[in-house]
């Protein structure tokens, strides 16, 4: 079931070979092209509309590609459901609305994916989640349920929870969107440290300052395509692309 | 910045002081305005004339002795009869069955430890106790009656004391005794032949209440989880699955209860064997839980629906499967948030199993209006006896229903 792919090393983690998508007649991804490696920090910009949240779904196959290929840790992603479960254990995901399941405390919450699916004892599972929690500065939270949270709580039980599976690669998809300016901090804090730690991170964000600091690459994406890609510090101060100009404009004031 | 280096003074003040005493209070709420006063006025003109004549002809001239009269048929109907069981008085297995069941309530109590669930039982255990004491002679109603009727109460006190102290109080032995009791209540007013003092009982002599309330239980007990099935096979990406369920929803929601009761008897035989002995109570069953369960399903997927796609995005991304998804994430939330239509399912399906006079059994409702018919004298007592059924009927009915607040209430589903 695994494809082998790139260096013997298994440097290149995604691989996206001229994947398309269209949600009926609209044609949202138009072929993307990128390889991302072990440990790299990507952030992906554009407008809305442009298909940014759309390309990293298709990463845990939460949309389908209709073209193309896409290979996730070496795995190539197919119809097979055994190969998209397997994908999706190693593929943490983070979600602008939180998605945290409001009848479960936040404690079940964290460990219903480790006990269910990696079949961990109960006990040690909790151990692990109490950890998780001390790690994104909510450990007195455990016992509560979601709707007693702030929201940059919630976000920050959201990425404990995926943390929880141990993935290879995080997914985050404007994590900060849906919080107050006050919460945004807490939440890039975690993420940050997150980053420092070696995760393999693609972040759809408008968080420039946070983009700015953490990422290694940037991906501008505009109508379906990646119209420009390069290290932070090109992209914001030497931008090619016309787009881009005026999209950093726009954003930046 | 330093404008104003003081914090203005933001000290909590009292909520002001509202117009206090009846005069202020009906201002207020009755005539805020001139729409208001003019809706108080025409409601009082409603109200005072029914209350004025409806407590006139409760307390002066309303006869209630036709309900003395019918008295413990409206509860086991023609159970302990000559002509259900001969030679023999059966009286006492319907009240075990009785007992069994204040014992499971009782149990029930113990092991949530649940306010709801103790009210519940210890109404049930006083309602029983006052049956024990009414004022028949000893000929009418027995010592052996009474005494078993006042048993209930210790029957709650045990079935509690086991739901609290002992292993059998968690949610597993609690579903083994109400499967036990289910069954042995069946065992006990069925019979068992050649066993003394069981002597079987023609299904189609069972009724009153008794035969209500067991169809019922039946019937929810069994056309949730079937709704659920059917609910999650419609929106199976199964055609073959889907289909099956919408078909069987569709049919069973497109006919009348009524209708599909008279089917019974030549439709349910069909999907058995040959000879397969099935009696007329059994069909009823049968067809009102399949009824009740198009409607369960209808009820479910409304819930599944109105779930955010997020939340099964969510799981999936975790990587439980499909599955799992299923059984942990969506359907706990999704029925959750239709408790209300699921009991006013259970309460519908309550009151239709007085339906099954259709098919010739003797339901509370039907053994009442039935002795009106034999006895000629009690015509003019329809009025009370009819009223006094709907008052039966409600105590149950709202029973339920306060009891599926309550469980809203605890699951905290109006504050998510």
């Amino acid at each position: 079931m695994a494809e082998r792919e790139g260096t013997p090393e298994n440097e290149d983690i995604i691989v996206c070979r001229d994947v398309h998508k269209w949600f009926g007649d609209f044609h949202v991804l138009r072929g993307i092209t990128t390889t991302i490696r072990r440990g790299e920090k990507v952030a992906i910009l554009g407008p809305s509309g442009s298909g940014k949240s759309t390309f990293i779904r298709t990463i845990n196959r939460l949309e389908e590609h209709q073209r193309g290929e896409i290979i996730v840790d070496n795995v190539a992603l197919t119809n097979d459901i055994r190969n998209i479960d397997h994908i999706r254990r190693d593929v943490g995901m983070v979600f602008q609305s939180f998605n945290l399941f409001p009848h479960l405390s936040v404690l079940q919450n964290i460990t219903l994916a480790p006990i269910r699916v990696r079949k961990r004892p109960r006990a040690e599972a909790e151990e692990q989640a109490n950890e998780l929690l001390e790690r994104v500065g909510i450990p007195e939270q455990a016992g509560k349920y979601p709707a007693e949270l702030s929201g940059g709580q919630q976000q920050r039980v959201a990425i404990a929870r995926a943390l929880a599976m141990q993935p290879k690669i995080m997914l985050f998809d404007e994590p900060t969107s849906a919080l107050d300016p006050e919460m945004i901090k807490e939440v890039l804090d975690v993420m940050r440290e997150l980053a420092h730690s070696g995760m393999t991170m693609l972040i759809v964000s408008h968080e420039m300052g946070f983009a700015r600091e953490v990422a290694d690459r940037m991906l501008m994406f505009d109508e379906g395509t990646i119209i420009e890609q390069a290290t932070p510090e090109e992209f914001f101060n030497n931008p090619q692309q016309e787009r881009t100009k005026e999209f950093l404009s726009q954003i930046l004031g | 910045m330093a404008v104003n280096a003081e914090r203005p003074n933001t000290a909590p003040l009292l909520p002001p002081r509202s117009e206090t005493g009846v005069v202020g209070w009906v201002r207020e709420n009755l005539f805020g305005d001139w729409f208001s006063g003019v809706l108080t006025v025409l409601s009082l003109v409603v109200i005072v004339p029914f209350l004025w004549f409806g407590l006139r002809w409760m307390i002066l001239d309303a006869d209630w002795t036709v309900i003395s009269t019918l008295g413990g048929r409206m509860i086991i109907g023609q159970y302990n009869t000559e002509g259900a069981c001969p030679g023999q008085n059966c009286f006492w297995r319907p009240q075990v069955a009785l007992l069994l069941t204040t014992a499971l309530l009782g149990m029930g109590w113990g092991y949530s430890g649940a306010r709801t669930m103790k009210r519940v039982a210890l109404g049930v255990a006083v309602i029983l106790t006052i049956l024990a004491f009414l004022p028949y002679d000893f000929e009418t109603m027995g010592w052996d009656v009474r005494l078993l009727l006042l048993a209930n109460p210790a029957a709650v006190l045990a079935g509690w004391y086991v739901g609290c102290r002992t292993p059998m109080g968690s949610g597993r032995g609690i579903v083994i005794s109400g499967v036990l009791v289910f069954v042995l209540t069946l065992v006990l007013l069925r019979g068992l032949p050649g066993v003394p003092g069981l002597q079987p009982v023609n299904v189609g002599d069972w009724g009153g209440l008794m035969l209500n309330l067991l169809l019922a239980v039946t019937g929810i007990v069994l056309s949730l989880p079937l709704g659920i099935a059917l609910a999650l096979g419609r929106r199976s990406s199964l055609p073959v699955v889907k289909l099956l369920c919408v078909v069987f929803i569709e049919v069973f929601r497109g006919v009348p209860l009524i209708t599909l009761l008279f089917m019974s008897n030549v439709l349910v035989p069909l999907a058995f064997p040959e000879g397969f002995p099935l009696s007329r109570l059994v069909r009823a069953g049968i067809v009102i839980t399949l009824f009740s369960a198009a409607y369960m399903a209808e009820n479910v997927r409304g819930g599944l629906q109105a779930l955010h796609p997020g939340q099964a995005e969510a799981a999936r991304s975790l990587g439980l499967p499909g599955w799992q998804t299923t059984i942990f994430i969506s359907l706990p939330q999704a029925i959750r948030n239709v408790i209300p239509a699921i009991v006013g399912q259970f309460i519908a399906l309550f009151k239709d199993t007085s339906l099954v006079y259709i098919i010739g059994m003797l339901d509370v409702v039907e053994i009442s209006r039935a002795f009106i018919q034999g006895n000629p004298q009690f015509i003019k007592s329809a009025h009370e006896l009819f009223i006094f059924l709907a008052l039966v009927f409600w105590i149950f009915t709202y029973t339920m229903s306060y009891v599926s607040r309550r469980i809203e209430e605890n699951l905290g589903v109006g504050t998510r």
